[in-house]
Parts: C-alpha cells; sequence; structure tokens
C-alpha cells in the first residue's frame, strides 16, 4: 500500500513562549504496525501523539497520514488518553453510542445503542454499560474508552501511557486485550503506544522508537523481532526479550546522563 | 508557662486517649441519626422556649409587640387563604425574573466562557455591573417600566441574573482539558458541543449559581413589594405592620421564610438528581 500509514518528517514542535520540545521528528510508521513509543519524563511523547492527533500543529515538518496532512483532530486517528477521558455525564454504553452517532451520522440512536454494547462486549464491560464512569475501576474505564476508539473505527490508534494508571494484574490482562484486538482487525490497526515501562514497550510493540529529552528528538529505533506466539512467561524470561531490554535500558540511561551533564 | 506546657502535655495524654477508647461504644447504644435529630432539635426547643419567656415576661404595653406562638398560630391559620393568595401573586413576579434569569445566565455564562474575545468584550462590564446592589434600581424601574408587576419582574431579574452568569462563566472555564480535546477528537462542534460537553461540565458551577440567584430573587421580591405591589408575601407583612397588626404580621414572616425554604429545598433536590455523576 503505496503511500499508506504515518510520515513524520522533521517535525519541530514548542508551545508558545517557553523552549523547544521536538526537534527534527522524521518516523515512518506503515499501515498495520505497533509501534511503542518510549522515553523518559519531559521527553515529548505525549506532545508528539497530541500533534498526530491534530490536537496541535507543529511549527516545522510536516504529518500525513495515508498521504493526507494532519491539520485537525479526526475520527480515523483515535485516541486513549492516560487519564480516562469518557464523558462522566453520560453511561459508559452512552459514551460509545454517542461516538458512533458522529462517526456514522446515518444510524438511527437504537442502532448506535446496539453496536455499542456489541463493542462493550468484545472488551468485557457488557454488564458495566448502564453504568457511569466514576462506578468503575480505572481498569474498566480503559475498557470503555478503548471500545470507543473501536466503535469509531479508527484505523489508527493513538495510546497515551494508557494503562499508565492502572494495577499491575489488570494492566497485563489489557495489554493482552489490545493486542488480541490488533491481530484481529481487518484491515490490521496502526497503533502508536506511548510508555515509559520498558516491559511493556516490548511486550506490546513490534518496534520501539525511543525519544531523547530537551529537545525531544529519535535516539533509537529498534524492531522487536521476538519470535513465536507472545506468551508472557515465556517472552520475559526469554534471552531475546533480556538483551532487548538491556539495550533499551542503556539508550535510556544515557540520555538520563547527557541530560544530567547539561544541566 | 511554656515550660510548664512542655512537661504536663505527655503526662496526661494516657488519660483522654483511654476515654477516648471507651466513648464510642457509649455512642453506639443511640443510633447517629437519632443522635442528630435530638441534638438538631434541641435548638428549635430552645428558640421556642425563649419565644414563650419574651412573649409573657418583656414588658412591651397593650399591643404587645412580641405575641405569643399560639396568637401567632391562630394568626397564621386566619391569613392563610390570603397568604396563599399572596404567594401566587408574588410567583407571578418570582417566576418569570428568576426563570428569565437562569435562561439568559446559562446561555450568556457559556458563551462568554468559551470565547476569549466575548471575554475580552463582556467581563470588563460585569466586573463593574455586577456588584451594583439591585435594590438601587427598585425605584428607577418602578418610575421608567408601565407596570409595577414588569419593574418587580425586572428587579427579580437582575438579581438572579449575575450569580447565575458569572457561575456559568466559572462553569465554562472549569471545562477539563481532557474533555475539550475529546470533544474535539469526537468532533463536537455548535450547539452540539455546548449540549453535550460544556453544558454538562458546567452544571454543577451553574446549579450554585442558581441557588444564590435564588436568594436574591426572594430578597428582591419581598424588598420591590414594600414599595408599591397590591398583593404578595412582602406586601402582606408591610400592610399589617402598617396597622400595627403583629400577630399577622409574625405569621407572614413565617410563612415567607417557609415558602423560601421549601424553594431552596426543590433547587437542591434537582441539583442532587442532576449531579449525580459527580464523585
Amino acid at each position: 500500500m503505496a503511500g499508506g500509514g504515518l510520515q513524520i518528517t522533521g517535525v519541530r514542535f514548542a508551545y508558545d513562549g517557553s523552549g523547544v520540545i521536538l526537534q527534527g521528528i522524521s518516523l515512518d510508521i506503515p499501515a498495520g504496525q505497533f509501534v511503542s513509543l518510549l522515553g523518559a519524563s519531559g521527553s515529548g511523547k505525549s506532545t508528539l501523539l497530541r500533534l498526530i492527533a491534530g490536537l496541535q500543529l507543529p511549527q516545522q515538518g510536516s504529518l500525513l497520514w495515508n498521504g493526507t496532512p494532519v491539520l485537525a483532530p479526526g475520527l480515523e486517528r483515535g485516541v486513549v488518553f492516560q487519564d480516562y477521558a469518557l464523558f462522566p455525564w453520560m453511561t459508559v454504553a452512552d459514551n460509545i453510542a454517542v461516538a458512533i452517532g458522529k462517526a456514522r451520522p446515518a444510524s438511527t440512536k437504537a442502532e448506535c445503542r446496539e453496536e455499542a454494547e456489541g463493542h462493550l462486549r468484545k472488551v468485557g464491560l457488557d454488564s458495566a454499560r448502564r453504568k457511569y464512569p466514576f462506578e468503575l475501576s480505572g481498569g474498566m474505564r480503559q475498557r470503555g474508552a478503548i471500545a470507543r476508539t473501536l466503535a469509531v473505527g479508527s484505523p489508527l490508534l493513538l495510546m497515551d501511557e494508557p494503562f499508565g494508571a492502572v494495577d499491575p494484574v489488570n494492566r497485563a490482562r489489557l495489554q493482552d486485550l489490545l493486542l488480541e484486538i490488533w491481530e484481529t482487525s481487518v484491515p490490521r490497526k496502526t497503533i502508536v503506544f506511548v510508555t515509559h515501562d520498558v516491559d511493556e514497550a516490548l511486550y506490546v510493540g513490534q518496534r520501539v522508537v525511543i525519544l531523547g529529552s530537551v529537545p525531544g528528538r529519535v535516539i533509537a529505533d529498534l524492531p522487536v523481532s521476538l519470535a513465536g506466539a507472545r506468551e508472557r512467561r515465556s517472552l520475559i524470561e526469554s534471552e531475546a526479550f533480556r538483551t532487548l531490554r538491556e539495550s533499551i535500558a542503556e539508550v535510556l540511561a544515557e540520555d538520563t546522563l547527557a541530560q544530567l551533564a547539561v544541566s | 508557662m511554656s515550660k510548664l506546657a512542655i512537661i504536663e502535655i505527655p503526662e496526661p495524654s494516657g488519660g483522654p486517649l483511654a476515654l477516648g477508647v471507651g466513648t464510642p461504644t457509649d455512642s453506639q447504644r443511640v443510633p447517629v441519626w437519632l443522635r442528630r435529630g435530638l441534638e438538631a432539635s434541641l435548638v428549635w426547643v430552645a428558640l421556642l422556649v425563649a419565644w414563650f419567656l419574651a412573649a409573657a415576661y418583656l414588658p412591651l404595653g397593650k399591643n404587645p409587640l412580641i405575641p405569643a406562638p399560639p396568637v401567632v398560630l391562630e394568626a397564621l391559620a386566619d391569613s392563610l387563604p390570603e397568604l396563599w393568595e399572596g404567594t401566587l401573586s408574588s410567583f407571578t413576579i418570582l417566576l418569570p425574573g428568576f426563570g428569565l434569569a437562569t435562561v439568559l445566565g446559562i446561555l450568556s455564562g457559556l458563551a462568554v466562557g468559551t470565547s476569549g474575545r466575548l471575554q475580552d468584550a463582556f467581563l470588563p462590564f460585569a466586573r463593574v455591573a455586577a456588584p451594583v446592589p439591585p435594590t438601587v434600581y427598585i425605584p428607577y424601574a418602578i418610575a421608567v417600566l408601565p407596570t409595577f408587576k414588569l419593574s418587580a419582574i425586572f428587579v427579580v431579574f437582575i438579581g438572579a441574573f449575575w450569580p447565575i452568569f458569572q457561575n456559568a462563566v466559572a462553569g465554562a472555564h472549569s471545562l477539563e482539558q481532557r474533555y475539550r480535546d475529546n470533544a474535539r477528537i469526537l468532533g463536537f462542534t455548535g450547539f452540539e458541543y455546548y449540549r453535550r460537553v460544556v453544558f454538562p461540565a458546567a452544571l454543577p458551577h451553574i446549579f450554585s449559581g442558581m441557588a444564590v440567584g435564588l436568594g436574591f430573587s426572594f430578597i428582591l421580591l419581598t424588598v420591590a413589594e414594600l414599595f408599591g405591589a397590591n398583593a404578595g408575601l412582602g406586601r402582606f407583612v408591610q400592610y399589617y405592620a402598617d396597622f400595627g397588626d403583629y400577630p399577622r404580621m409574625v405569621a407572614g414572616i413565617l410563612y415567607t421564610g417557609a415558602v423560601t425554604f421549601l424553594a431552596m429545598t426543590l433547587l437542591e433536590a434537582a441539583r442532587t438528581r442532576a449531579l449525580f455523576w459527580v464523585k
């Protein structure tokens, strides 16, 4: 698929009146790839995600999704934030039905509801569909947020530390759910997954991109070729996983040291 | 003295602690709701006793300024039809004034709160106009507007509008970045953005503004009625005061208090119902 996927070329970004956040970012993410975006806090990974989402515009460089410049937010680029962004004044099912209504304005209210419930079933939330976000745990809210991007049918998922505030057991479950969703999606969804957890980045991603700090720039871009089924236990104990983890830890440590030397 | 304090503090700390362990078992015998109810009714009983005593023993002449509770109760029973008519009359001023203030206050407050340009244009004016005590408009409103009713509605409107407007602005400001981002990603624009995102997010503030506005509405309503009404709650109190009929006057005060309390309670119930999702 020529021109498919996400092309980021020479992107520079600074907030008004503050230092440069991102400098010279170029990345080519083919459609269907699952990319983990790693980096120390302050490396601008969330900002890069906001640029891809179209919530911010770069001062220099360009972002193309399937050949079209990203100039504003759009439903084809679904975002899952760390801080559960389901609207608290709607039930979980309504949150999703409303999003479906925006994605497919021709569908009736009943159709939207029915479809919403189907997606909630997929993420294991069907029993909570009439509940409000405040009645749910952090993990369940993130399931709802994932269900919403699925319901909208976004081919590109942008996830900003989506499981950062979830307890370890649920975090592992959500990682597996996300992988299952990705592996069974047709056509395969493109996912950019921001995290600061090295293990998580390696477990979910096919490729790990590391951003260095001040200003944020790509300091490493590694393919994750961990052969075979992703059985968590054997994967984490495998030699290949450990080697990758160590080299990533080294890159991150060097970046931290370099930053300390500057300051 | 400070030296003494230092020596004394550690010494009795075992005492109160030991007592503290003992008290919960005592208080468990009386249910919390009953204890709270008893404590609250104590205040009422004390006030009632004070009233009886004041009516019986304060030397205030033949026509007592402090009629005893049974006398007031009788006056209240006698005046109920008249008070009910007064209530209806007052509500034909209160409801249009407060209702209009609510609708316009929310609409304009949310618009100003979400637009930088409207804010630059209107907030400086609002800052000057809002603190003006609305009671000072009453004589002029009566002079300018064709009927007393219209001028009273106008004054109630002004009194309720500013708190609702200001709170709606604050409510729009309180909309968190993540919900704004979400709305943008989902493509909510125009009226839909206000209806689905800004309004519900601002609702907690709006209800606070409405509560303040409703309080002001009652104040302005009764004050306006003192000026020139021929019916209404404030008018009732003023009328019997002119005749020195203090039992009826006190009955009117108590009745007006009850109506105000009821209206506030209704608003509070609506708030609880609408904001169950706030945690």
